[in-house]
């Protein structure tokens, strides 16, 4: 596994896809593009269609209209087996039958390649998710995150153009998900291949990714970097989608440029005068302040110490916002506060379609 | 994976209190007495005399009569050949028709757990047609059998692609389902005569293939209808795992399916083997020397004299023997646990 390995990933494009099940329309004209050594993350909760769309990619499931290229060429008709895909399954799908070692050379012995070729790529592969040791193993004597290791190693050993992952890491305790993760992005660091990848956690999504796709009820709601998708959210879904604790999410008016709500007065650029709009600013954009110097007036709902922070719930007339304050916050539940926020950092969507209105 | 939920939860029998456990023990011995009985009866029998057969029950070798071997010999010796033929028969029309039927049965059932069919009821219709009125035309018409299915499939495929369309409704892969084992649910009396009555057509009364074609067709349904749980138990995930690395269907078939299912192909071929091996009905009306089969003999001692007790004693001692050792072999086969490993961590 070394970057001498010649790099012959590709890009995937999927163009005006779509799928019913029966009556249930899962996608919705979906149409992207990944590029060449692309780590891409589509993005959602379950049910957004996003795992169906990478069964579309893999061949395992036909879209009921829509193109899928792969590397430039049409392969919507094409097998499974002749997209020169490899795809992780959440389940890791190891054959339990077989060994370590026949599990990992599988594509290879399909493949009818020579036994010896077969034993040495198996071996370095091996080595390289630290599994040489565990080669005549079968999968039932392995622990989670070897059988993960498994997968991953017989999806590599074919040095696939494209890797597909659905939900890889979903199945493993939080500590090891995180050190997988970061194994994860330094070996497609290293492997240059293009992935394509499915979970519905948005810390992976933020960390691998390279461009996140968000999904929502099968319709692509936003396909930008991660830092993009943090601060530019295209709209409503989006913005409360990405973030922990949630971007807070205001009722109001606005008028003369100002936001106004029971309790909340924020000034903001936009003039869209008499619009009934929300306001929505992060928890990490707040700053706790004295209440007449201050945007909102509200009282202390609820106090939560996280370790390096506090969050403050409070409540502006019959709506929550919350805070992320430092640990050495001193307030006191039900007591009186002020809330400042930064109007760089402020986002409004139109209420009813959710669309963001930009400035 | 589904998880099948347990009956019920097995507890240890030292875990028992000492009265229970003293009860439990009895109805199990008890138990064990009624099965093994008519077993020690049959062996003992074996090696009776007519007279301490005929003297009422005599239970005890050496005790209640003096055990003699003279029926053994009767079968080994004076019988001889006449019955290593037909226990030569019974093997391999058993193992042959068993190994047919599970193979071909399984690869049905796969299809059946995997594949979705969808004939519609128009297509089926005109096939039962266009059957009907080649059999008439060869029956009635007196036609050559050749020209007759000729023109009968000619009829199916010109009314499939005339009318078919005009049916929506479709059979599922559950109709087909129940349409295999539907051939189980008239009585073989039933239907030996047709069978009969075909195989005399054929020229092939009192031939082995005779008895192998029909019991490897009478047992399908049977493999069909086991396999196809087995096969649905496999994660379809294996399967399109190894479709994406590059596997054919039949490459899916035999390297990945196939080896999940072990247990319940061992199981299944047992049972189709003992059902081949014990038939006795078929085979009366199929063979009448040359492919007669075990039952037959056993059945034969039943002669003008009476039933001859001894010496079919003698023929059910040797006949269940295989059956036991292979049973005994093959249970290790019967194991669970064998998907585990395979999906979750």
């Amino acid at each position: 596994m070394s970057a001498t390995v010649p790099v012959r990933s590709k890009s995937v494009a999927l163009l005006g896809i779509g799928k019913t099940f029966g009556t249930v329309r899962v996608l919705r004209d979906l149409s992207l593009e990944v590029h060449p050594g692309e780590f891409l993350v589509l993005l959602g909760e379950s049910g957004c269609g996003k795992t169906t769309a990478l069964r579309i990619i893999a061949g395992l499931e036909a879209a009921s209209e829509g193109r899928v290229q792969i590397g430039g060429e049409d392969v919507t008709e094409r097998l499974p087996k002749d997209r020169d895909v490899a795809m992780v399954f959440q389940s890791y799908a190891l054959y339990p039958h077989k060994t370590v070692a026949q599990n990992i050379a599988y594509p290879l012995t399909i493949r009818r390649m020579a036994h010896a070729a077969i034993d040495a790529q198996v071996k370095e592969v091996a080595q390289s998710v630290q599994l040489a040791h565990l080669l005549d193993r079968y999968p039932r004597q392995l622990s989670g995150g070897q059988r993960q290791r498994v997968a991953l190693a017989r999806a590599i050993v074919r040095r696939p153009s494209v890797f597909l992952m659905d939900e890889p890491l979903s199945n493993l305790d939080a500590k090891l998900r995180g050190h997988m993760r970061a194994e994860l992005k330094h070996m497609q660091y290293e492997l240059g291949i293009t992935t394509i990848y499915v979970t519905h956690d948005q810390i992976e999504a933020m960390t691998l990714a390279h461009r996140v796709a968000l999904m929502d009820k099968g319709v692509l709601q936003q396909l930008a970097p991660p830092a993009h998708i943090y601060s530019d959210p295209a709209n409503l879904f989006v913005a409360g989608f990405i973030g922990s604790p949630p971007m807070n999410f205001l009722r109001g008016r606005l008028a003369d440029g100002i936001f106004q709500a029971p309790g909340v007065r924020v000034t903001t650029s936009r003039s869209l005068d008499g619009a009934e709009v929300i306001l929505g600013v992060r928890p990490e954009d707040c700053t706790l302040a004295d209440p007449s110097r201050a945007q909102l007036q509200g009282r202390i709902y609820s106090i939560e110490l996280i370790g390096d922070h506090t969050l403050v719930t409070l409540k502006a007339g019959e709506q929550e916002v919350v805070v992320k304050a430092p640990n050495i916050f001193s307030g006191e539940m039900g007591g009186s506060i002020g809330l400042c926020v930064n109007p760089e950092r402020v986002y409004l969507f139109r209420a009813q379609s959710g669309e963001r209105i930009r400035g | 994976m589904k998880r099948i939920p347990a009956l019920f939860v097995p507890r240890r029998l030292n875990e028992l209190a000492y009265g229970v456990k003293l009860v439990v023990y009895a109805l199990l011995l008890l138990w064990t007495a009624i099965v093994l009985f008519p077993l020690y009866w049959l062996v003992i029998t074996s090696f009776k005399l007519p007279i301490d057969v005929a003297d009422g029950p005599n239970y005890l070798p050496f005790v209640d009569f003096t055990p003699s071997l003279h029926a053994w010999k009767y079968i080994f010796f004076d019988l001889g050949r006449d019955t290593l033929r037909p226990y030569v028969n019974s093997v391999v029309v058993s193992s042959v028709a068993t190994v047919v039927a599970v193979l071909i049965g399984s690869m049905a059932a796969y299809g059946l757990a995997r594949i979705e069919y969808r004939p519609s009821v128009g297509a089926v219709a005109m096939f039962v047609i266009s059957t009907a009125a080649a059999a008439s035309l060869m029956f009635w018409g007196g036609a050559n059998w050749l020209l007759a299915i000729a023109s009968g499939a000619a009829v199916f495929f010109i009314l499939l692609r005339v009318l078919a369309k005009r049916f929506r409704r479709r059979l599922g892969n559950d109709d087909i389902l129940f349409w295999v084992i539907s051939q189980r649910i008239l009585p073989p009396v039933v239907t030996a005569i047709p069978i009969y009555l075909m195989f005399k057509q054929l020229g092939l009364l009192d031939t082995r293939t005779a008895l192998v074609i029909t019991y490897a067709t009478v047992n399908l349904p049977i493999v069909v209808w086991l396999m196809f749980d087995f096969f649905s138990a496999v994660p379809s995930e294996l399967e399109e795992s190894a479709q994406i690395d590059g596997a054919s269907r039949f490459g899916i078939f035999f390297d990945i399916a196939l080896p999940l299912v072990k247990p319940g192909l061992v199981a299944t071929s047992l049972l189709v083997l003992i059902l081949c091996w014990n038939e006795y009905l078929l085979a009366l009306f199929l063979s009448t020397a040359e492919a007669q089969t075990m039952p037959l003999l056993v059945a034969a001692q039943n002669a003008t004299r009476g039933p001859q007790w001894w010496y079919m004693s003698v023929l059910i001692v040797i006949m269940i023997c295989p059956v036991i050792v292979l049973t005994v072999t093959l249970q290790r086969f019967i194991t669970k646990g064998l998907l585990v490993g395979a999906i979750k961590g």
